[in-house]
């Protein structure tokens, strides 16, 4: 840092003005600095996904090569994307979609109806679930998963879609977050629409969810994000390929001697295409949700 | 948003004489109507939260076996936390996730506070830039450990290379994971790597709430920048710290993904984690009663850490 400011010396002013202009320097550097030590490892998993040998993809780890192809191939994607079979990964992602779906569109339904009934129903207990479900907030997934294996597998649920929804439809933190929104809309809406006899389920659905678009993109994105990274439940209730979730299958290839690398990089890059249009598509709206998880959660 | 509330309650206190004429059936209608919006909700969380919860602390203290068998389950008191704290594999977990999170706070946090700063000044193409840093954090831990497994390929892998240009050749290659002296340390980076977008925004959004007569104030008073910084800054920014300090630290002793995937607990159980070793001891040794302490245990560290934040933030007046 200082070497740069040392340089330029001469006079009281140009000094300063030099300096306001070193610093300048110093701070675009290290946003340049960050930015390819945050890019280059994704963007060397992009490249490595496109090239055939996996051997010849550790060997151009060490070098620039490895963000070089010289003749791309989506042989890796054609190798693990298949709907059946060992490399079955085309079935993983379909399989982890269909539990994105699910339980995000569920979760929105169950946790905004809870939501909008704390924040405008009349029930006398409200105020009692409310603080219930902030204080549920403080309970870790990682320490009810045990009971929760015992409860499941006594069920019937293991290896099944279901026990990768269900249990985490509902959740303290988003009918929080929907509470809260909802109760920062105006009274009138309410009143207007409870005077001309509409029934609550009505000014929810019909009134209070289409103005909802910021609080269901927010819970949705959160939702979204947390229910496709899910990893340690999915392998504690799941043992054959047939609703085993893309992260956990991703994760096998560690288990062998010598690790396909060419493959899991391509699997890796299926897993992270689906989030990754969404993020360019919502960037924004991504950005202010986990914002908005921080300040209120 | 905020400024909004005081005058929504106001208007609320008038209309509420209004509400109360229609009594009666369209009340009992309208409270059944409630009752199976919220039904739902609370449903899902008193079978799939209270109870494994509640049900934790019970099975905590019985000889609950993975798999069922013949003879029934035994009710043994503390034995269980007895055998946790006896084993010295436990104490290391919690060694170890105290080592992880004194390595991530500096390194996570301080990185994040400090892009955040550089990314407040208006440069150019900031919110790209922004955009940019926060894609490790959409970036799954699965596909985050196959990007840094290849990182961390031992002796000729992209980071030992980059280390021994940037050092002439002087810094010898580096077991990242395999040596257990470096293997939670090579945890803390690409966790800090996966995660630092995160809390990057979340100062960010901490700097904007700062508003900015503070600064003019400050100004007009002499201050210099560095005094702007301390004086006007960093109080500004308390509860945002609090904030990311706290959740930083829970999430550590929650730390699990990264290092069953990449080291499973080794080498020398230098990576043993909390969660990982509950997760064996219910699943390896098939001994849920004893998992099922571990997971008491758990939670009441994340209680005592989140009831820490409540008083901090209490003293900070916010």
């Amino acid at each position: 840092m200082s070497d740069l400011a040392i340089s330029t010396l001469p006079a009281e002013v140009t000094r300063k003005r030099s300096a306001i202009g070193s610093l300048r320097l110093i701070q675009t550097a290290s946003i340049l600095v960050i930015a390819l030590v945050i890019v280059s490892p994704l963007l060397m998993l992009i490249v490595a996904s496109l090239k055939d040998d996996r051997f010849q993809i550790l060997a151009d780890m060490g070098s620039f090569r490895a963000f070089w192809v010289p003749n791309p191939t989506l042989a890796n994607f054609a190798e693990v994307g298949n709907l059946s079979g060992e490399l079955a990964f085309g079935r993983y992602l379909l399989n982890s979609l269909f539990i994105l779906a699910a339980t995000v569109g569920a979760g929105l339904i169950v946790n905004s109806m809870a939501g909008f009934v704390l924040a405008w129903g009349s029930l006398r207990g409200r105020a009692l679930i409310l603080s219930l479900v902030i204080a549920l907030y403080v309970i870790p997934q990682e320490s009810i998963i045990m009971p929760l294996v015992i409860m499941v597998s006594r069920a019937g649920m293991t290896d099944t879609f279901a026990v990768q929804i269900v249990p985490w439809i509902a959740s303290p933190l988003y009918i929080f977050l929907f509470y809260q929104f909802f109760a920062q809309l105006p009274k009138e809406l309410f009143e207007a629409a409870e005077m001309d006899g509409a029934s609550v389920f009505r000014i929810y659905r019909s009134i209070f969810l289409p103005l909802s678009l910021p609080a269901l993109a927010t819970v949705s994105i959160l939702m979204g994000i947390e229910t496709w990274n899910q990893y340690l439940w999915p392998i504690l209730v799941t043992q054959t390929a047939y609703a085993r979730p893309i992260a956990v299958a991703i994760a096998t290839f560690f288990g062998q001697d010598s690790i396909y690398w060419d493959r899991a990089m391509a699997a890796s890059v299926l897993m992270m295409l689906p989030i990754l249009a969404l993020y360019l598509a919502f960037q924004r709206w991504f950005v202010s949700s986990f914002v908005g998880s921080a300040v209120k959660g | 948003m905020t400024l909004q509330q005081p005058a929504l309650t106001a208007t609320a206190a008038l209309a509420r004489p209004a509400r109360r004429k229609g009594k009666g059936r369209r009340d009992r209608g309208r409270l059944f109507q409630e009752i199976g919006m919220l039904a739902p909700a609370v449903a899902l969380l008193t079978v799939f939260l209270i109870v494994p919860f509640l049900l934790s602390f019970w099975t905590a203290m019985t000889n609950q076996p993975l798999v069922p068998r013949p003879t029934p389950v035994r009710f043994i008191g503390l034995i269980n936390f007895l055998r946790i704290f006896r084993d010295d594999l436990f104490w290391t977990s919690l060694w170890n996730v105290s080592r992880f999170t004194f390595w991530i706070l500096p390194v996570q946090c301080g990185l994040a506070f400090a892009t955040a700063l550089l990314l407040h000044q208006k440069l150019p193409l900031r919110n790209f830039f922004r955009g940019l840093f926060f894609l490790p954090a959409i970036t799954s831990m699965v596909v985050v450990c196959v990007i840094w497994g290849t990182l961390f390929q031992y002796p000729t892998g992209p980071l030992n290379q980059v280390i021994g240009f940037l050092s002439g050749g002087l810094i010898q290659p580096i077991d990242w994971l395999g040596d257990p002296n470096w293997a939670m340390f090579s945890i803390v980076l690409l966790s800090a790597w996966q995660a630092y977008g995160f809390q990057m925004i979340v100062y960010l959004a901490g700097l904007q709430g700062i508003p900015d007569e503070l600064y003019d104030a400050a100004k007009i008073d002499g201050a210099n920048a560095f005094q702007r910084f301390w004086h006007v800054t960093m109080p500004g920014l308390r509860p945002t710290h609090v904030f990311v300090l706290v959740i930083t630290t829970i999430q550590a002793f929650k730390l699990y993904t990264q290092v069953a995937i990449l080291t499973q607990g080794g080498p020398k159980s230098s990576t043993e984690t909390v969660v990982h070793y509950m997760v064996r001891a219910g699943f390896e040794e098939q001994k849920l009663g004893l998992a099922s302490a571990v997971s008491v245990i758990l939670f009441l560290i994340v209680l005592v850490i989140a009831l820490l934040q409540r008083q901090l933030l209490r003293r900070f007046d916010v």
